[in-house]
């Protein structure tokens, strides 16, 4: 056989046997991928190829080699949304007004003070946009002690088959016993796709009222279950960007982490990245002004931030955060 | 596209067999590679492909009008025509808003344009540009349009590389190429190793230390900066080889043969040395369009080191559009110029491992500002590389460690393991060596980490 033939052949054949062997690890691609025309096709590849491998024990040797770098979990396809709290009851009957209010006498409790000696515990998590603000406050330093800072590309609240955000947000105040979690998800949830939806339930399209409300019940169910362990929530909103589509798709998902925040006014905040990181008229703006030098603000994607636009994010958390806490320099 | 998904292994599946199923009819073949390659091309902004096209376009007439003028002042003109074509794209797209960000920071003005990067511009904008001057010095005749259009748009480098000629690619173009003169054994090694590189050492690096420590090197301890640093030369080179591994593979099989691009780097004994063996394709181009035009080291001994320096800090703009990567520039150049101060030419078993000694940590040193988001943060890696030790290290683990070791280690693999390792593959069966390929990329998919991180050098 001539060798570009031959080469042919063992790379067909070698892709074939490759898909057998990955076959969860491409099931679980193709269960996260988007709706749509590929998804489907992916879902209808995928499906008998990990019955066959599975049946002839083909996936073993992955899974083996998995568990022994410590990532057994890792073809697991985990839909659930997890949340320990229940759900609000609904609204409270409004109470039957009875006289004049009682004058409240409230002195405001002091803000916990941290230093240097005994810092704040931050934990900053969610997908790609997180990174970088991780970064920026790790490197304020002093009185913020950053203990982690999880950021997994593509993920996100919608998409818990891709990473289970929830079951992470609940190991983490046990694990790492954060004071704070400063929180960037929606970038790669702004689409018409949700995964884990309650059964019996359907989402329509994004800026639904279906999606609107299972994406605030989930952001909702995060800072909630956050708070009730004690910890102040930071939700990063997501910037103004230079892509048409994210232009319409990210103050979707911005208005509802706002009216999540108004739901739990006194142990969270919204960090409005849309207006930091545009120009003065509100528009793009891949470089802005800071101390009087111009600074690049994103990456050549012109969404992604570069360091000096974490800089700003972190200097605008803590800002926002001294008004409940004391962070001393 | 990326080359390490499954988007592209799909794509390549459908081109590699049509390729050489259309291989007989040369007309068909290029219409169906060009295609190819704009399709590969436009995966990551479809607007970019016109771009492409009228760079394709503008480059090709210009080429052919200079072979055709008669005097040596039309051929001139034309020729400056058509880099300062070349050199005004990439400019404007590369770096507008870099050259009036920095304007303004010194003038105070404001006229910023927040200009999207193509990929892959600086690359195919180099082999236009020596397509041009090649036509220009007579080295070369114009090519049909569609043999030009596939030079410059051939999938396998449009994005990173290797800058290839026009004269090693275009007559390779000339005649179908022989499916019995295909180096399969080659072309899965170097696929596979680049795979390796790339998703295994690369990734893990920039992901479990290199990546952190860069972005607050204030919080790490001095042992877990020296190995971050040591882990980005490390990172740098995985990337990029890995890509261009890959890169040479896919040609190989579709019968085309690109130049090496990489030859064991960090075994160099000086930087003159390091410079024939980083980026091959890249430093002879500098060599050949602009440190010989410049003068070369025919124009007595300041210029010579001028046009070292000069070469160097272009180089290092031509990297990205940051002053930190002129400063890596200008530390090659000034290094460069010292070795040929000193005469530096190591002899000895002991003077080549000196040399290689400081060679490294001269190049390592660099990377620094290479990587680093700005002058602060360099400099705040160089400074607690002396003032935090006997802090913990919790970054510094077996895995870092182990993937420094394999990446600097694989530069010292002597040739003749490789040659002995492609000979055994090549005398196995056809159902053996694909067993040992499927084998080899499910370990490499298992032992990376999840999703594709971009190249590096896409940004470039």
């Amino acid at each position: 056989m001539l060798p570009a033939y031959r080469g042919i052949f063992v790379l067909f054949i070698a892709l074939v046997l490759a898909a057998v062997l990955e076959a969860d690890g491409l099931r679980k691609q193709a269960t996260t991928q988007p709706a749509g025309f590929g998804r489907n096709v992916a879902m209808a590849v995928t499906k008998p190829l990990v019955s066959f491998s599975r049946a002839l024990h083909l996936t073993t040797p992955r899974h083996e080699l998995l568990v022994a770098i410590g990532r057994g979990d890792e073809d697991k396809i985990d839909t659930q949304v997890h949340f320990t709290l229940p759900p609000p009851a609904g609204p409270l009957p409004r109470k039957i007004s009875t006289g004049p209010k009682p004058r409240k006498h409230t002195t405001k409790p002091p803000k916990p003070v941290f230093t240097t000696a005994h810092p704040l515990r931050v934990w900053v998590a969610g997908d790609s946009l997180a990174d970088v603000p991780g970064q920026a406050m790790q490197r304020l330093g002093g009185a913020i002690d950053v203990v982690g800072v999880e950021s997994r590309l593509s993920t996100g609240l919608g998409r818990p088959d891709l990473y289970n955000w929830f079951v992470r947000i609940a190991e983490v105040p046990q694990q790492l016993h954060p004071n704070v979690a400063v929180l960037s998800f929606g970038a790669d949830d702004a689409h018409n796709y949700m995964s884990g939806v309650p059964a019996g339930k359907t989402v329509g399209s994004l800026g639904s009222p279906s999606w609107d409300a299972e994406y605030e019940r989930r952001a909702n169910g995060v800072t909630a279950e956050l708070n009730a362990k004690g910890i102040y929530v930071v939700w990063l909103g997501l910037p103004n960007t230079d892509h048409h589509g994210f232009r319409q798709s990210f103050p979707v998902v911005n208005k509802i982490l706002e009216d999540v925040v108004a739901k739990h006014k006194t142990m969270s905040t919204f960090v409005d990245t849309w207006k930091l990181l545009s120009d003065k008229h509100g528009h793009y703006a891949s470089y802005l002004r800071v101390n009087g030098q111009l600074e690049l603000m994103r990456l050549s994607d012109g969404t992604h931030y570069t360091a000096a636009a974490g800089d700003l994010i972190a200097q605008q958390v803590v800002k926002q955060l001294g008004a409940v806490y004391r962070i001393e320099p | 596209m990326l080359f390490p998904t499954v988007t592209f292994a799909v794509f390549f599946m459908i081109v590699l067999p049509t390729s050489w199923a259309l291989m007989s009819r040369p007309r068909a073949w290029r219409a169906f590679i060009i295609l190819a390659s704009y399709v590969f091309y436009g995966w990551w902004d479809w607007r970019f492909v016109f771009l492409l096209a009228a760079s394709t376009v503008v480059n090709h007439v210009v080429a052919v009008a200079i072979f055709r003028a008669e005097s040596l002042a039309a051929r001139k003109a034309l020729c400056a025509l058509g880099v300062a074509f070349d050199l005004g794209l990439l400019g404007y797209f590369k770096y507008t808003d870099f050259f009036l960000s920095s304007f303004d920071n010194v003038f105070g003005t404001s006229f910023l344009a927040n200009v999207t990067l193509p990929v892959g511009v600086s690359f195919y904008t180099f082999m236009a540009i020596s397509y041009v001057v090649d036509t220009y010095r007579g080295q070369l005749e114009p090519a049909s349009f569609s043999r030009f259009a596939v030079f410059q748009a051939f999938f396998p480098h449009i994005v990173a590389g290797p800058i290839v000629r026009a004269s090693e690619l275009l007559p390779q173009l000339e005649e179908p190429r022989s499916p019995r003169r295909v180096d399969t054994s080659r072309a899965f090694f170097l696929i596979v190793s680049g795979l390796f590189l790339k998703v295994v050492i690369a990734n893990h690096l920039s992901t479990h230390i290199v990546d952190d420590v860069f972005a607050a090197p204030k919080q790490h301890s001095s042992l877990e900066v020296l190995v971050a640093v040591y882990g980005y030369a490390v990172q740098i080179f995985a990337d990029f080889c890995g890509y261009t591994n890959i890169a040479i593979g896919v040609a190989l099989l579709l019968g085309f043969e690109f130049p090496q691009n990489f030859a064991s780097p960090y075994a160099a004994v000086s930087l003159q040395d390091f410079w024939r063996r980083w980026h091959m394709t890249l430093s002879r181009w500098l060599r050949d369009y602009l440190y010989i035009p410049l003068g070369g080291n025919r124009k007595g001994r300041i210029l010579t080191y001028r046009n070292l320096l000069l070469t160097m800090l272009l180089g290092g703009l031509w990297h990205g559009a940051a002053w930190t990567f002129v400063v890596w520039g200008g530390i090659h150049g000034v290094g460069l110029s010292i070795e040929r101060l000193l005469g530096w030419r190591p002899h000895t078993r002991v003077q080549q491992w000196l040399g290689r000694v400081i060679t490294f940590h001269v190049v390592c040193f660099g990377w620094i500002f290479f990587r680093a988001d700005s002058f602060t943060l360099a400099w705040q890696v160089i400074e607690r590389l002396f003032t935090a030790w006997g802090r913990p290290s919790p970054l510094v683990t077996t895995s870092i460690v182990l993937a420094i070791l394999v990446g600097v280690l694989v530069q010292y693999v002597r040739p003749p393991v490789v040659t002995g390792l492609l000979a055994g593959f090549q005398r196995l069966s056809i159902v053996a060596q694909a067993a040992c390929v499927a084998v080899a990329l499910t370990v490499i998919n298992a032992l990376g980490p999840v999703g594709v991180a971009p190249f590096i050098y896409f940004r470039f």
